[in-house]
């Protein structure tokens, strides 16, 4: 799977751009690294890329297909299927954390559900123990765990992560920072937005963009 | 002959329940078009309706009066002095409490499942759904506080339904004129039971909250 941004403007309030002028290609498997300053348009940028958000100019052409511009509703479903966005201040619904975690399964009733996948998930992570609480009573760390791999178990092709590293602790670190480079090394898209790029993290990066005041300031 | 106090009890739930069952669904319908509008829109629709709560219900029951008196605009339909008509002026009274108890959450919650669907690659389809279940225990106590202050209102009750023994008679209406008439231990008797069935809900619902709704998986 591919994506690419063409000259994407972007603007909350219709007056001014938090997005300026942006050109962006994710081309091949791997893992990505949006870095910037608060405020400098990351989480913006992310939910672009994941199809949330619709550029105020500019074209996204996924596969070659100006997504925005389709026409085809089952077509757009299609595509937007294959990407999904975690936030980073993590979203969970009233009821169990195994609710929560297989939310995403649920809603798009999966027909390709890989239990072994979630499996793995749940005992690396050791959730096993906290899959019949309530999701309100979790740590920030948990929370921001679950919303994370509700996201991974999707298997997308494509995986935007916002500031995922914020509230894990080292140990978690280290596994998700595993987890995403093995997910991006099997052919995936992973982009993360971050303002300081962890050590570990390094070895594993494909390519690192940066954002300054809503621009790219290099490749 | 004063009617049973058990008949004029169902009557009141009857009606009350049937005027905030309105109001509730009312709320939910509006909630999902103004939560669709404009941040302007929304705040002016909140005021208006915030407004609307502190209205005497007198003046609810007057304005439904003039609706419906046999000169009036839809006298023809011949529902003054009828429970219908009690059931309309509390709907009045009842609805902007309900939509008010629930927009706020309706609203903020709205947003953020929409964001979180979408962000699993989901379109906007389950959003409804997902929020109905996410606000069980808000929309329910907004039905219950709709009922209560449908159940407690004397406005209406007296105006458009006149307190009619064995047809239109509720609590507050039975308390009001069985106390005009002297008949304290009666009133008194029909004020307990009227907290007792308002205050009673809110237990249970709390209880049942805490045993039940937060934990539905
Ligand atoms: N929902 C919103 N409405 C209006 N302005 C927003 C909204 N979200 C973000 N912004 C503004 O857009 C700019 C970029 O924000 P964001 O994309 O969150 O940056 P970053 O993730 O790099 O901190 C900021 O100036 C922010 O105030
Ligand atoms: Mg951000």
């Amino acid at each position: 799977m591919e994506i690419r941004l063409e000259d994407v403007w972007f603007t909350y309030d219709g007056a001014s751009y938090v997005l300026k002028n942006i050109n962006l290609e994710l081309a091949n498997p791997g893992l990505y690294i949006l870095i910037g300053p608060n405020g400098s348009g990351k989480t913006t940028l992310l939910k672009i890329i994941s199809l949330i958000l619709k550029p105020s100019k500019g074209r996204i052409l996924v596969n070659g297909v100006d997504y925005w511009g389709l026409s085809d509703e089952s077509r757009q479903i299609e595509l937007k299927s294959r990407i999904v966005y975690v936030h980073d201040k993590p979203i969970l619904l009233r009821g169990s954390v195994e609710y929560n975690l297989k939310l995403g399964l649920k809603l798009r009733g999966d027909l390709r559900v890989d239990e072994s996948l979630v499996e793995y998930y749940i005992d690396r992570y050791m959730l096993r123990e906290i899959l019949d609480k309530p999701a309100s009573k979790l740590s920030s760390g948990q929370a921001k765990t679950i919303s994370i791999l509700r996201a991974l178990i999707l298997n997308p092709e494509i995986i935007a992560l916002d500031e995922p590293f914020t509230f894990l602790d080292a140990s978690r670190t280290s596994l998700l920072i595993q987890d995403l480079a093995r997910i991006a090394s099997n052919g995936s898209i992973v982009i993360i937005a971050t303002h300081y790029i962890h050590r570990e993290l390094k070895p594993h990066i494909k390519q690192v963009v940066e954002l300054i005041n809503g621009e790219i300031s290099n490749i | 002959m004063t009617e049973s106090i058990y008949t004029v009890t169902i009557r009141s739930i009857y009606i009350s329940s049937i005027a905030a069952l309105i109001a509730f669904m009312s709320s939910i319908a509006l909630s999902t078009i103004i939560s669709r509008l404009s941040r302007k829109y929304v705040e002016i629709v909140s005021s208006v309706f915030e407004a609307l709560v502190g209205v005497p219900t007198t003046v609810i029951g007057l304005l439904v009066y003039m609706l419906l008196f046999p000169k009036g605009p839809l006298g023809a339909l011949k529902l003054i002095y009828t429970p219908y008509a009690i059931i309309i002026g509390e709907f009045l009274v009842a609805f902007p409490m309900a939509y008010t108890y629930m927009f706020r959450h309706y609203y903020t919650r709205r947003e953020k499942i929409r964001e979180l669907v979408l962000s699993l690659g989901c379109t906007e389809k389950p959003v409804f759904k997902l929020l109905l279940r996410e606000l069980t225990p808000i929309l329910l106590s907004a039905y219950l506080v709709s009922f209560s202050r449908a159940m407690g209102e004397l406005g209406v009750a007296l105006i458009v339904g006149g307190g009619i023994e064995g047809y239109t008679n509720v609590l507050t209406t039975a308390i009001a004129i069985q106390t005009s008439l002297g008949n304290y231990e009666y009133a008194i008797q029909l004020g307990l039971i009227l907290v007792s069935i308002t205050v009673s809900l809110v237990v249970v619902l709390k209880l049942l909250g805490e045993r039940v709704l937060w934990r539905l998986d």
